[in-house]
This record gives C-alpha cells, structure tokens and sequence, in this order.
C-alpha cells in the first residue's frame, strides 16, 4: 500500500509530494526531501501538525492520512561559541 | 500591634515586581542550584536572566576564551576580553556577580565531558548553552540518569529550539534524533590518521534569536523550581516568519536512556 503526502520546506515554503510504503521511515523522508531540495548538511526533523516525528518510525504507525501534509524543520545546533 | 510599613518600601526590595507573579516561587529561585553548561551566546544570556531574576547559586561551565566575533551576542564580554586570555565561564561569573552581587556564581573551566551523573545530583536543573550534538548527547544522558531536569537551547541564525527534558517523565533529546543528527556528530571529529579532531564550523549567530530562545530557557527554569507545568515537549522558533510552536515529542522506546519504558 503506498500513502501519497505532501512535505513542505519550513525554510522556503516549498513543497513537494512524495509516494510513501507502510515500511519507509520519518529518516528516509528527511534523506529524501533534503536530497531533493538540496539542503545544506545539517540536522532537521520533520513535524506532522503539533507532533514531532521520531526518526525510526515507520509510516504505517503514523497514521498518516493521503494528501496529508509533513513539515521539514531545521534543528538549530548552535548557541555557545 | 499591627505591623507598620514605610512609603516607597516596596521600592526598595530588588525583587518586588517578579514577587508580584503569583505562581513564582522566589524562595524556590533563590534556593535552586543550577549550571549552566556553555559560556558563550546562550550561556551569557541565560546568566543574564537568571541573575536578575534572582537565581543566586549558579556554577558556570566553559573551557574556550572570548574571540572578538564574540561579542555580536554576547552581553557580559566587553571589547578587549579577547586579549585577556581569560576564560569565558571566569568572565561570565565575574560579570555576573556585578550584576547580582548577593548571587554566588562559580565559574568551572572544563569539559561537559568531565561532568558525569555524580555531579550532576548535586544540581537542581542545568541549563544546556551548547553548540553541538556530541556534547548535547552527554549532558542529556547524564542528566537523565541523574534525574536532574535539563532544559536544552539551540539557534542557526533566526532560528531557535528549546526542549525541557523531566527525567523519568518526558522524552529526552535523543529521542527526537535521528541519522540527520548523528552526520552532523560526525562530520564534527575528523580523523587526522593519528589524532581525532574536533571540527567547528562558524554558524550564523545573533542576539534577538539567542536573547529570545536564553529566555524561554531560563522561564522554563522558573517554572521548574515553583512546580508549575513545563512545556511539552520541544519549542521550535522562527524568527524571519516571527512564529514559535509547541510540538509534543514521544518517548523512543530503543533510547538507551529510557531502558524501563
């Protein structure tokens, strides 16, 4: 079964759609939106409205709706020097 | 006989308009202990604040000396702390106690790595000033296992995150990592063949977004020494669309630091 989503760049406003399987994970949609969008290296998380997703979590505990939008957010790592 | 009260008296306690907050616990802020880990952008301005909000035992703790680019963020570096050749966490602590002189402030000039969980009991929160993921990833563990609260901060030009993290209840920080995260970890250590090095790169850094996210930091302090509720879980910030959320954050059951969960 494949989920259809939209992700949009937090930075840019861009968006895009991708073709999910139950078995992709939240880390395999960051690899994937910053590869397509070619984010600068970095850490970022993806966020599904007021929830932050964990890496290792697979689509099918998501409870992803089709057409449902993601969010790609940088996470910010500075602060001391 | 009643009491008797003097005009303007009110004027004369330091503290009076913060005791006006009814929830804050002033006798609670000023018994807490907290260290502040990193004496840089953060680390000044969460000194900062939780000097004038009336914290009065605060260790320090840094091992890097002041650079002149410092001193866009930095509210107690002054022009020429960088020829001084003294520490950074030497300079807050002494800049500090001008501010709040019945605050004692300890400045400790070493490694996060030298700090372990033993340590970290003796605190009643720790504030994390830091400025990359390795370090991050050490304190938050210890913490944890020391069951001392750990209130996180990180900025990348306008914008910002904060995580409050209440061992044994909430999720960590590594819980919300994933393999962005752990590139980014490695990309910082180089390895020359014969020695490790750390790689720093110069990140984007300025004051309104390391003022505002050293603020939500130390107010997630506060609210931590008078019992109120925190935030759950993580505060992501962007200063260029000027919005901040409140985003919720699961335990990760394969965390080593939640092995009961």
């Amino acid at each position: 079964m494949v989920v259809r989503v939209r992700v949009r760049n937090a930075e840019t406003g861009a968006t895009v759609d991708m073709e999910l399987e139950m078995e992709n994970t939240v880390e395999e949609i960051i690899e994937g939106v910053s590869a397509y969008w070619e984010k600068d290296p970095g850490a970022y998380v993806i966020r599904k409205g007021r929830r932050l997703l964990r890496g290792q979590q697979k689509v099918q505990e998501l409870d992803i709706q089709s057409n449902e939008e993601l969010e790609l957010i940088p996470d910010p790592e500075g602060g001391k020097i | 006989m009643p009491q008797s009260i003097r005009p303007g008296e009110r004027d004369d306690d330091r503290h009076d308009r913060t005791r006006r907050i009814s929830w804050v616990d002033m006798e609670g802020v000023q018994r807490a202990r907290v260290l502040v880990v990193g004496a840089g952008a953060l680390g000044n301005e969460a000194v900062k604040d939780l000097m004038l909000f009336g914290f009065r035992k605060v260790d320090v703790l840094d091992m890097d000396t002041v650079v002149r680019s410092n001193l866009n963020r930095c509210v107690l570096f002054r022009e020429g702390d960088q020829r001084s050749g003294r520490g950074k966490a030497s300079l807050v602590a002494e800049r500090a106690r001008d501010l709040y002189p019945e605050a004692e402030v300890q400045a400790i000039e070493e490694r996060v790595q030298s700090l372990g969980p033993v340590e970290m009991q003796g605190y009643d929160l720790i504030l994390g000033c830091l400025d990359n993921v390795a370090a991050r990833l050490h304190l938050n563990a210890n913490s944890y296992h020391a069951g001392v609260p750990y209130v996180d901060g990180g900025t990348d030009g306008f914008r910002g995150r904060v995580q409050v993290v209440m061992p044994p209840l909430t999720p960590c920080l590594q819980c919300g990592m994933n393999r962005s995260h752990f590139k980014v970890m490695e990309r910082r250590f180089s390895c020359t063949g014969q020695d490790t090095v750390f790689y720093r790169p110069k990140m984007a850094a300025e004051i309104t977004t390391t003022s505002i996210i050293a603020a939500v930091q130390v107010r997630e302090a506060v609210k931590i020494v008078s019992h109120r509720p925190v935030m759950e879980h993580v505060m992501h910030y962007d200063g260029l669309a000027g919005t901040s959320d409140i985003l919720s954050l699961d335990i990760d059951q394969g965390c080593p630091n939640h092995p009961a969960v």
